[in-house]
């Protein structure tokens, strides 16, 4: 297949006005967890932090969903996020976790062949993975028992299929924040 | 104890999957403060919790969650929720502003979330909505679309 992808970082700028971290509340500064003098807040979690009390919920739930040891490999969490960023149409969130699917499986394979709108060519495995969370990211739901079997086939144990429908999951929240509030834009380059 | 996403999938506590699901406990209570967050929090930035449980009876609706939706419409029902306030869980799009600028960006992120655009959150300002207000709403929106890909999903593991 010709065409390997590298798939090029970028920035979020959001439509509204994110907190000033030197002028935050004490409840904001804490969602935050920086001092006034903190810089280098993304502007994501400033935007964010317009409402403290959800952006905590929210991160804590979505670090135990995506990082959590064990169970479903986070490679195919990733693959989830990607497949639900794609359908929930959120071009940053596509590029972050394309990139962190890369990183974890030290190939490029997958989003290459994804990119070229070949996923017949991935692992058994992982198309089951693809179909599922497309069809669960759809609304309504149109995943089926169908695509439930065929994770079991593909070697998804129970516990594993729960996560991947958490990572499914969280994502519809995740792309229901990022691409209404903000777009993205080539990186600038500084970090 | 059962949560809100174990009744709108139908598990009792005896059922395998009631168990399976907590061998993820973080997600588990994780997702119950979540649940907390957007629909009762501390500080409701002015967005009401009748307002806030009429958008998720229609977002549930939207996404063919009915037990979710129902759950939702019952509690609704035990508030003060005027007559457009309950016109908003039902589905109405001829409401008196702000709340039909509200419904619209509820309907437009949970069916056609790859179509909002800088415009519809301009929208939102001009309707006189504060950063925080339009905050507090994009995370009950995108809350409920998650909360019913759980439930979804779970319904698929359960029999």
């Amino acid at each position: 297949m010709s065409g390997r992808i590298r798939v090029k970082p970028l920035d979020w700028v959001p439509y509204i006005e994110p907190v000033d971290v030197t002028q935050a509340a004490p409840r904001q500064r804490e969602a935050m967890q920086v001092t006034p003098s903190s810089i280098g807040v993304s502007p994501y979690v400033r935007t964010l932090a317009h409402d403290p009390e959800s952006y905590l919920a929210r991160t804590i739930l979505f670090n135990a969903i995506m990082y959590a040891p064990g169970g479903l490999p986070r490679a195919d969490r990733e693959l989830g996020a990607l497949g639900a960023s794609l359908v929930n149409g959120c071009p940053y969130c596509a590029m972050v976790h394309a990139r962190r699917l890369t990183d974890l499986t030290h190939s490029d394979d997958a989003v290459t062949a994804l990119w070229h709108d070949r996923p017949d060519l991935l692992s058994q495995r992982s198309q089951a993975i693809w179909a599922f969370a497309r069809s669960l990211s759809s609304t309504p739901s149109s995943a089926t028992p169908a695509q439930i079997l065929a994770l079991r086939d593909a070697g998804l144990s129970e516990a594993d299929i729960i996560d991947l429908i958490h990572a499914v999951a969280i994502f519809g929240w995740a792309n229901r924040l990022m691409h209404p509030l903000g777009h993205a834009v080539p990186a600038s380059g500084k970090r | 104890m059962m949560d809100a996403i174990d009744a709108a999938v139908g598990l009792v506590e005896d059922d395998p999957l009631f168990a399976r699901r907590r061998a993820r406990a973080e997600f588990v209570t994780g997702s119950e403060a979540c649940r907390h967050a957007v629909l009762t929090p501390a500080d409701d930035h002015g967005l009401g919790p009748a307002l806030r449980l009429a958008l998720a009876c229609r977002i549930a609706t939207l996404n063919a969650d009915a037990a979710l939706a129902a759950s939702y419409r019952a509690i609704l029902a035990d508030t003060d929720a005027d007559a457009d306030t309950r016109a908003l869980a039902d589905g109405a799009s001829a409401l008196p502003s702000p709340l039909s600028t509200i419904a619209r960006q509820a309907d437009l992120v949970t069916t056609h979330n790859p179509s909002a655009s800088q415009a519809d959150i301009a929208a939102l300002v001009q309707v006189g909505l504060s950063n925080p207000q339009i905050v507090a709403l994009s995370e009950l929106i995108a809350f409920v679309n998650y909360q019913c890909r759980v439930t979804a999903g779970l319904r698929l593991l359960k029999d």
